[in-house]
């Protein structure tokens, strides 16, 4: 068939429902483009490794919540070993952390809801390092509303350091007696602060109950709180005519001879393989799970890998080093209460500033501190080095006396700027569950995310005493990621300098999109997810509007 | 419950290696005396089944005296081993009702949050606002 009438013949089988889009993941932005594509009439079929999981799977209304985080719900895929969780090896100071599941990251992220900052899209013009977006903040500002009401978001707006943007749909969780103390702290030393946004119903709305404070909501949110794919964004998708496949491991992209894909290739868990044809093919597998799927796609045409013309599939991975500065006061903050949201955070080292011997910066956020477990797991951290006697025995019980309760956490997440060798790459001897390579992950921190870092925890430091601190835990580069992984599939106009043009379809291929985190041109300081989901949104948007000239094999 | 349940001899190590980790302190009781190594511990092998076969082959081992050179010997030599019997006996002393009746924690309850009231922060916001210098790079 002739190209025109291939075209035609896409932008006619759509508006008559029948044609085929498959995403792959359903999790922050696989689940955003389902929702759209079905609400538009196209035919969405999405599939997923993972499972679906909801309350009656959750351990947060149990007692045993605490000890739930160490296994089921552990957030390293390699402490968990499901199914589902294909291996990350290699080595690395930073190793990411995901959940492979209807949902993804989004049934075990803390909510936490931040937009980038507007400089974020142009550091290469203000800071003369990376490079900038080919995007602005301007071109995400409606889909950023947009996404914050499907997402039922509770915040504030109004920050100073952050571009106008639409009221929240609920205001803000209370900031409780931790984000007080926190914030009178950073009033004393005139630094930003605001109230933490978060994609936690403080009341209810749409399909989320109203916030019980329970503070499980790293283990999956019992009581339907927090906004996570399977009750925000599925319920209409599957409505809508969205077929959502689950417990399916895609193993490759393959392409026809003009070099466009023409489906997906995948197999189940009694290993039986299937193909599903597509004329579209949307990737939202997360910056790793993309990343290793273009690798293990070679054909003749693509010898390094799908869409890896620029051979940039995999590099720039950047996951915001995480420290964090624990801050134990005298008086009783009940801070094992929920939710592990952002009770508030800071935006004030978030910019390049010419005093500092680094380039960008760092965001803060408060959390609240855990049970008793948790408190004597930071406990024992900090104290190790003296000895036994220190933290076992009868002064075992100094942990509960003068942290649990006493404590909250300034969590402190850099902007690690993407470097060419920070990767993910496939594992040359293990395999996941289906028998694919595991993922490798390669990367190292940088001088100047660890001289942002330090400079960073002083700071937090000397907010703490501000507070009133009793004391201070600080942890050093948590060896262990906090979820965020993105820039292995980087957008820009240039094909030879990125892998997915300014929509985020393939330079490459023109019927294949990356919609995950993995097209982030550089990090941020915020957690990434409500850009994630804003762009995935706009995207869509754009190829719903485009699909005229959509080219299918 | 993972693999086999503990043997009454697994539970009687379990007890006394316990107390060498959580001993009795002021006004709290020790982790024996609360039994971490009873229900308790039946309840954290189900919540971490994982920790099952490790820690019931250690149970095995534990000599008849010097249990506090053996805990050490075990924190050096066997960090992994070290981990899990540790960590059993946390969860399970903190499963406890007493110990945390005792220590003031009612667990991961529900408690309803109020947003109807006005925050009563927002005189330090103001000022936030008006000390910022505003952001940069908005295209
Ligand atoms: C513990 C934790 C806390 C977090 N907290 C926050 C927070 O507070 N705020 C914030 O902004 N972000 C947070 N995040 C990050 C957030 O979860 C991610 O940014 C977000 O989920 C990424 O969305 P994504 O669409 O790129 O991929 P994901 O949500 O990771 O979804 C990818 C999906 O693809 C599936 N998949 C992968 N490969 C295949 C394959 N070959 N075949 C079939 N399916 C496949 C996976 O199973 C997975 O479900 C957190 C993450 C974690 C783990
Ligand atoms: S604190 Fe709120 S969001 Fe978190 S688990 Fe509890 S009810 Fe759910």
């Amino acid at each position: 068939m002739a190209i025109f009438s291939k075209v035609y013949y896409f932008n006619m089988v759509m508006q008559g429902h029948q044609s085929n889009v498959v995403i792959i993941g359903a999790g922050a932005s696989g689940s955003v483009a389902a929702l759209r594509l079905a609400a538009a009439g196209f035919e969405v079929v999405c599939l997923e490794q993972g499972d679906w999981v909801g309350p009656a799977d959750y351990m947060g209304a149990q007692p045993e919540a605490e000890l739930a985080w160490i296994e089921r719900w552990n957030p390293d895929p390699n402490a968990r070993q499901g199914w589902a969780d294909y291996p990350l090896t290699g080595d690395a100071d930073v190793r990411p952390v995901m959940y492979n599941g209807v949902g993804g990251g989004l049934v075990q992220w803390a909510a936490m809801w931040q937009p980038l900052l507007a400089s974020d899209f142009r550091v290469r013009t203000l800071d003369g390092v990376a490079d900038d977006w080919p995007i602005s903040w301007g071109d995400l500002a409606d889909a950023y509303a947009q996404v914050a009401g499907d997402m039922s978001v509770s915040g504030l707006g109004g920050d100073p350091a952050l571009p106008e943007m639409n009221p929240y749909p609920n205001p803000p969780i209370p900031i409780g007696k931790i984000g007080r103390v926190a914030a009178e702290g950073m009033d004393r030393l005139g630094w930003h602060w605001w109230p933490g946004a978060n994609a936690i119903a403080s009341r209810r709305h749409r399909g989320l109950q109203a916030c019980q404070r329970r503070g499980t909501c790293m283990t999956g949110c019992p009581e339907n709180a927090k906004a996570t794919p399977s009750l925000t964004h599925w319920p209409s998708a599957q409505a809508a005519g969205a077929r959502l496949v689950t417990g399916v491991r895609v193993t490759e992209i393959p392409v026809d001879e003009r070099g466009r894909v023409r489906g997906t290739v995948y197999r189940d868990r009694d290993g039986v393989e299937h193909f599903q044809p597509a004329q579209v093919v949307m990737l939202a597998a997360n910056a790793v799970g993309t990343a290793r799927l273009l690798l293990l796609s070679v054909s003749s045409r693509f010898p390094g890998g799908l869409a890896n013309s620029s051979g940039l599939v995999g590099r720039r991975l950047m996951q915001h080093p995480y420290r964090t500065v624990t801050v134990v006061c005298d008086e009783p903050l009940d801070s094992w209460q929920g939710p592990w949201g952002q009770n508030i955070y800071s935006l004030e080292f978030a910019e390049t500033h010419p005093d500092r011997d680094f380039l960008r910066g760092a965001k803060w956020m408060v959390m609240p501190h855990g049970g008793p477990m948790f408190a004597v797991a930071e406990y024992q951290e900090a104290h190790r080095h003296e000895g036994f006697e220190a933290v076992w025995g009868a002064n075992f019980h100094r942990a509960a006396n003068e942290v649990f309760g006493h404590a909250f956490t300034w969590g402190i997440q850099a902007e690690d700027l993407p470097e060419h060798d920070n990767r993910v790459l496939l594992d040359p001897s293990e395999c996941d569950s289906s028998g694919l390579p595991a993922a490798r992950i390669e990367y190292r921190v940088s001088e100047n995310t660890r001289r942002m870092l330090d400079f960073n925890v002083a700071r937090a430091v000397e907010a703490a005493e501000a507070s009133g601190a009793v004391s201070t835990m600080v942890r050093d580069i948590w060896p262990t990621g906090i979820g965020h992984v993105l820039g292995t599939t980087r957008m820009g106009d240039d094909p030879e300098s990125s892998v997915v043009d300014r929509w985020c379809r393939a330079h490459d291929v023109p019927n294949l999109y990356v919609i995950d985190g993995g097209v982030f041109v550089t990090g941020g300081s915020a957690n990434p997810t409500a850009t994630i989901m804003a762009n995935a949104l706009r995207v869509t948007d754009h190829m719903i509007e485009a699909r005229a000239s959509q080219k299918v094999p | 419950m993972g693999g086999s349940a503990p043997t009454p001899a697994q539970r009687l190590a379990l007890a006394r290696l316990a107390d060498v980790l959580v001993a009795e302190g002021p006004g709290i009781p020790s982790a024996s005396a609360v039994g971490v190594a009873g229900d308790l511990l039946d309840r954290c092998l189900v919540a971490a089944p994982s920790f099952s076969e490790p820690l019931l082959a250690l149970l095995d081992e534990v000599p008849t005296g010097g249990l506090d050179d053996f805990v050490r010997w075990l924190e050096v030599e066997r960090p992994g081993d070290f981990a899990v019997l540790s960590t059993t006996v946390v969860a399970a002393y903190y499963l406890s009702e007493e110990v945390r009746e005792l220590i003031g924690y009612p667990g991961q309850q529900p408690s309803p949050l109020s947003v109807a009231a006005e925050p009563d922060y927002l005189d330090l916001l103001e000022r936030v606002y008006e000390r910022h210098p505003g952001y940069r790079g908005y295209t």
